[in-house]
């Protein structure tokens, strides 16, 4: 019968703060709105007309009626709804009605008195409440961003499977990329998915939020409580980049978590034990830098690309030029340049890993040289009509649905069918000798309905 | 030298293996000649190898061996073992970078942010040959590299650059001297028995003859043009000044030691006048000259032939300047003072895109040399077209050119410039009386200077036969497109010298003098008919099918259609002559190919040219070189020479003289190039396309037109395209195949081989026995009747 054939791998979908908070369950969000820290991400994250809402009733004790609430904007009644939608799926407000019975808004009372400690003072410190002496090993921006850049790119590097640096790669990473699907256990041995390749190629904050993802969904698993997790999180993204923190008042739990966040890469602290930590720029970009252009902040650019297909990258890195190599024959590596050149072999090879065009593309674009950058478009239009050529050309079969008919008794019966499929022009294919044929899908039911007649006039 | 004997290994592998893929890739097929091992000094075919070791994915690694200077951000190159080298298009010195590169190296490809060019043997001699010293070239690659300089490319560039270029030819006064500015080199070459024999010594001098004549060279350029007034809307004006302050600003970013180095370069080449050198010389008998210069390669020191022709007073100066009013493009100016640098001139090569004005260049040096010239073109529309262009740019009288074809030929009789073909100058059988008076009236001249137009195109089989016929003091090669598939462009070298002057494809578009070309490849899906017979045909025949494909004719129509309602001026190329033929009658539009006679071709390019109602015509292959229309500006080609670089650039030459008055489109010309999806066309036409590639252009693919389906074309229903196929598959095997050009260089003989079997031998697949005569007999009573 009708069959579909999926032949593509699945494309690797990074889910935003948004729809991550969507799913899950209420007395989760319950709880996460007892901290300011969470309530001021969230609010910031929320759409405009959403966050006005927000704004208006902040004060107001009781529920306010809808029709008043349709009235404070004169955007189109569909963006209304969503920014209504928004605040419901998220609990931010709940539907009450007025002692008049007219349905009206309520905003959770604990987000509300959240919010105004976040955005009026007043409450505890969110981190560190603390104060500390001052660092003997006070460490700078430039080694944090490099400390964390390193950590990160150990993950990559582990994922690639090149040998660099990978010894610090411990078990709770392995799980969480072969939680993921990023990973597979093929022959005692982790190694890539098609999946994964398309997150290499992500850029490093979407790349960090996507794995932070994922590894939230570990943590129950391990015996740890989301929201403490969560919480800490939003509250490291709210800290400042060069400064210490102190880890005294924090529970078990979020202790085990910091661990965990300094093998990302997210926080430095110089020894399991000590006392303070240094949030990275990862980890403080962690929520704001989603939303921003996809542009890597971490790095200038790096990669010419020429009208002949050669790709020039000026790096050193081993890790950039593994990427390079999934797409390129690589040509030369001089110490801080590497020559490459895209090839239908090279890029077919990418593509029959998983990765799509649009990802290469990306790729090159994202981490494009200030010299490309002058050109627009900056990806010279050749190159990317090529590739996404490239990518066509694995896909030229077409597929319709069918329903097919065997197993006929006579050969007879079989051209009686075949006949008036054919006169009805929903034939799409014949096999005599086997008596095998089949419709289309819309002649299905005109088919039937004649077979039906036939065996039962017979 | 075990370099050099496993480069010839490698050599002989390739070709081996080439000849196996010969049937299915269309290569370039020139005559392989075997002996030309001799004229080319061993050094030569050296390359610069080094084994490096390679990283985890394949790639040369040189991370270990090679090390960043500390400044590297504001030095242009990286300088790989291997001889290749990248440039980056974006540095404060490229412009000086570049045209050091040009000097001493190869291009390989210029694309727009980083080039990479290639040190061989041949760019190296080249260097020398124009001046450059061997201490000056690793010293100013070493400044300019971002990394050490790998110790393979010095030894590469000592090796190569140590015995070239040293000594010269020169003709002075009437006689042969061998030059040189290193007296240990001569007096090297003197104690070799065969030089010494050819050494000519003066009577009176007896034994004491063993000293060396010592003289001067001026190194004052021969070159003298009309400067044009610099106006104030001048474009080579702008970019000068504009450039000039740039560099100024650009200078504190700029390592102080390249500086210092391009100010010493500059200089040398502004103040000419002031270097005089000091040189030695010997005199040679003219009658041992051969011999000397096989001898001089043979040591490794071949000769450069220079020509002082101020000082030549044997042969008469002819009265020919360029007109006041013709004024050079600065390119072209700048090949020329490459030529004439010491005040003598130079043989060499020089390379310049289609259209950008080769034949002034010529031109200008005929007026600049003032001696006999003779000219070499490669067919006799080409012939006519020199002639034109030099009345147009020079004060030459009529009477002194003499055309010299099969068609066309004037009274030899006091004339100073002479035009002809190759093929007609290596015609090695029986000619015409006529003819035969010609030739050996050509035989006897001295020649000043002689000019070979579209040089890459020549065998050196044939080559070997002009140049031994013709004696020339100085040879100058034109051509395009410095490429072959089978690598012999290299022999050129030593046959006519190195290649002096490679201009940039893409400058010169950026600047305005060339077209801005649109190129794009068309994909046409088979048809499923077609498809089913193309894949169970042989290779000839699927060539034809591809061609015939009748979405490639619809699409071709559509495009003639949209550019004639544009007013635009459509060629249409192909090599297959059936495909042409149906194309153009199907059409309605004149063809021309290689039977059509020279005052049909004439007549039909110039309605082509003047003619409202003549926009579009369909050409074979007689029209790649040297048709120069200078109205057309849209190509669309339909089929092509299997892989052929040269050729697809040869083509897209023929629209890219610069355009009036249509500045401001971004393109102004159109080069279609219509490919058969599926078929091996594809391959082919990625093939052909490297060489534009490389020179920055960038093809676009068209997979559909947007209201192709609205316009009424021929070939759309099925019964059409069925009744097409079956005149495809009735098409004789000669149809088939390509056509030969009468008088081409390619050409293999009259006779050709064709497969059969015996089935077809004896009428089984229709084939009929007849007997064709050759020419029609006819009695010695009518002969007088016969028409002229």
């Amino acid at each position: 019968m009708a069959t579909t054939i999926a032949t593509k791998a699945k494309k690797l979908a990074c889910k935003d703060l948004h729809s991550f908070l969507r799913t899950l369950p209420p007395t989760v969000l319950d709880h996460l709105y007892c901290h300011p820290a969470t309530c001021l991400a969230v609010f910031r994250d929320l759409p405009e007309l959403s966050r006005h809402y927000v704004m208006r009733i902040m004060f107001v004790e009781q529920a306010v009626a809808q029709a008043v609430v349709r009235q404070w904007s004169t955007a189109p009644q569909e963006e209304q709804l969503e920014a209504a939608a928004a605040l419901m799926e998220l609990r931010v407000w709940y539907e009450k009605p007025l002692p008049g019975g007219m349905p009206g808004w309520l905003l959770n009372h604990v987000f509300r008195k959240n919010l105004h400690t976040a955005l009026l003072g007043g409450g505890n410190p969110w981190i560190g409440n603390k104060d500390l002496t001052i660092d003997k090993y006070a460490k700078d921006i430039p080694f944090l961003d490099k400390y964390a850049l390193e950590r990160w790119e150990c993950v990559l590097h582990f994922m690639v499977g090149s040998n660099q640096g990978t010894d610090g790669v411990n078990t709770d990473i392995t799980d969480v990329l072969l939680h993921s699907g990023l990973m597979r256990v093929d022959e005692g041995e982790p190694s890539i998915t098609a999946e994964g390749f398309q997150f290499l190629l992500m850029d490093t904050s979407s790349q960090v939020w996507f794995f932070l993802l994922q590894y939230l969904d570990t943590v129950q698993s391990r015996g740890m409580d989301l929201v403490e997790c969560l919480t800490f999180l939003f509250q490291l993204s709210f800290s400042t980049l060069g400064k210490d923190y102190c880890t005294e008042g924090m529970s078990e739990n979020q202790l085990r978590f910091l661990q965990h966040l300094r093998e990302f890469g997210l926080v430095y602290q110089r020894k399991r034990k000590s006392h303070r930590y240094y949030p990275t720029r990862l980890a403080v970009n962690i929520v704001s830098g989603l939303s921003k252009a996809a542009v890597d902040t971490h790095r200038p650019g790096f990669i010419v690309v020429e009208t002949n297909y050669r790709v020039y990258a000026y790096t050193d890195s081993p890790l950039q030029i593994a990427l390079l190599a999934l797409f390129c024959d690589m040509l030369y590596r001089f110490p801080n340049m590497a020559a490459a050149n895209l090839s239908r072999t090279s890029v077919r090879a990418a593509l029959s890993r998983g990765i799509t065009a649009d990802q290469i593309l990306h790729y090159l674009q994202s981490h494009a040289h200030p010299e490309m950058l002058k050109n627009s478009p900056v990806v010279p239009p050749t190159i990317t009509d090529q590739v996404k050529l490239w990518e066509l050309e694995r896909d030229r079969f077409k597929f319709n649905d069918g329903v097919m008919y065997n197993q006929f008794l006579s050969q007879a019966d079989f051209e009686l069918l075949r006949n008036y499929a054919k006169d009805m022009n929903v034939l799409v294919w014949e096999m005599p000798e086997k008596r095998v044929l089949i419709v289309t899908k819309s002649g299905h039911d005109d088919v039937k309905r004649f077979w039906k007649r036939q065996k039962a006039s017979s | 030298m075990a370099g050099g004997k496993r480069d010839k290994k490698d050599k002989e592998e390739r070709k081996s293996k080439k000849a196996k893929y010969d049937a299915e890739v269309y290569e370039d097929d020139d005559d392989v000649d075997v002996d030309n091992a001799k004229d080319v000094p061993q050094s030569a075919t050296r390359e610069c190898v080094e084994a490096a070791p390679e990283d985890e994915f394949g790639a040369q690694d040189y991370r270990k061996t090679l090390e960043l200077k500390l400044d590297h951000g504001s030095r242009p190159l990286w300088i790989a073992p291997n001889g290749h080298i990248f440039l980056e298009s974006f540095s404060p010195v490229y412009r000086h970078a570049h045209d050091f590169l040009i000097a001493i190296s190869e291009p390989v490809c210029r694309p727009i942010h980083v080039h990479e060019y290639k040190l061989t043997a041949y760019s190296l001699y080249a260097a020398v040959s124009v001046g450059l010293q061997t201490n000056d070239i690793i010293e100013y690659l070493r400044r300019l590299s971002k990394t050490s300089l790998p110790t393979g490319i010095v030894e590469f560039i000592k090796l190569c650059t140590l015995s070239y270029g040293k000594v010269k030819l020169v003709l002075k006064h009437n006689r042969y001297f061998v030059e040189s500015q290193y007296p240990d080199v001569l007096q090297k070459l003197l104690k070799d028995p065969y030089i010494q024999q050819s050494r000519k010594r003066d009577q009176e001098e007896g034994a004491g003859g063993e000293d060396l004549i010592a003289g001067q060279l001026s190194g004052k350029s021969a070159l003298q043009l009309n400067k044009p007034a610099p106006k104030p809307g001048d474009p080579q004006a702008g970019p000068s000044t504009g450039e000039n302050g740039e560099s100024e600003e650009n200078k504190e970013t700029v390592p102080e030691d390249i500086y210092e180095l391009y100010d010493k370069m500059d200089k040398e080449d502004d103040d000419e006048d002031a270097a005089q050198l000091k040189t030695v010389s010997f005199e040679v008998n003219q009658d041992m000259i051969e011999v000397l210069q096989k001898r001089c390669i043979e040591l490794e020191h071949p000769l450069l032939a220079e020509y002082d022709f101020r000082n030549d007073s044997i042969n008469p100066d002819v009265n020919i300047d360029l007109k006041p009013s013709t004024v050079l493009r600065p390119y072209q100016e700048k090949s020329l003072r490459k030529m004439f640098g010491n005040g003598r001139a130079r043989s060499g090569v020089i390379v310049l895109p289609c259209g950008a004005g080769k034949t002034l260049v010529g031109v200008t040096a005929a007026c600049t040399v003032r001696k006999r010239c003779i000219c070499l073109a490669t067919s006799g529309v080409a012939v006519e077209q020199w002639r034109s262009q030099f009345k147009m740019w020079s004060t030459v009288d009529d009477s002194l050119i003499c055309r010299f074809t099969s068609d066309a030929k004037d009274k030899p009789m006091g004339c100073a410039i002479c035009i002809s073909t190759y093929s007609m100058l290596a015609h090695s059988t029986k000619r015409s009386w006529e003819a035969d008076k010609m030739m050996k009236w050509l035989q006897n001249q001295e020649w000043g200077l002689m000019v070979l137009d579209e040089v890459q195109t020549i065998p050196a089989k044939m080559f070997r036969r002009v140049l031994t016929t013709v004696n020339a003091h100085c040879k100058l090669g034109l051509t395009a497109t410095l490429v072959r598939e089978d690598d012999k462009i290299a022999d050129l070298n030593f046959l006519i010298g190195p290649k002096l002057y490679e201009a940039n494809w893409m400058e010169l578009q950026n600047l305005g003098y060339i077209a801005r070309v649109q190129c794009a490849e068309v994909w046409c899906p088979m048809t499923p008919e077609f498809y089913r017979e193309y894949l169970v045909m042989k290779s000839q025949r699927k060539l034809l099918l591809s061609t015939m494909n009748p979405n490639k004719f619809k699409a071709c129509q559509f495009l003639v259609r949209y550019h004639e309602r544009r007013n635009d001026k459509i060629i249409v190329f192909s090599d297959n002559v059936f495909a042409l033929k149906h194309y153009a009658v199907k059409l309605n539009k004149p063809y021309l190919y290689g039977p059509t006679s020279q005052g049909e071709r004439l007549q039909i390019l110039q309605n082509f040219q003047h003619n409202p109602k003549v926009n579009t015509i369909f050409v074979s292959k007689v029209a790649d070189t040297s048709f120069d229309l200078p109205e057309a500006n849209v190509l669309i080609q339909i089929s092509a020479h299997g892989g052929s670089r040269r050729q697809e650039a040869q083509r897209l030459g023929r629209i890219l003289r610069a355009k009036k008055g249509s500045a401001a489109e971004e393109y102004n010309a159109f080069f279609y190039s219509l490919v058969s999806q599926d078929t091996n066309e594809m391959a082919f036409s990625l093939k052909r396309q490297r060489f534009l590639v490389n020179q920055g252009y960038s093809y676009k693919v068209i997979t559909k037109f947007d209201g192709m389906e609205q316009e009424s074309l021929h070939y759309k229903s099925r019964e059409e395209q069925v009744q097409l196929l079956q005149k495809v598959l009735a098409a004789t095997d000669e149809d088939a195949e390509e056509e030969h050009v009468l008088g081409d260089i390619t050409s293999k003989g009259s006779f050709h081989r064709k497969v059969g079997s015996m089935n077809s031998l004896s009428g089984a697949d229709d084939a009929v026995y007849m007997e064709y005569r050759r020419q029609k007999f006819v009695h010695p009573l009518f002969k007088k009747f016969k028409k002229p």
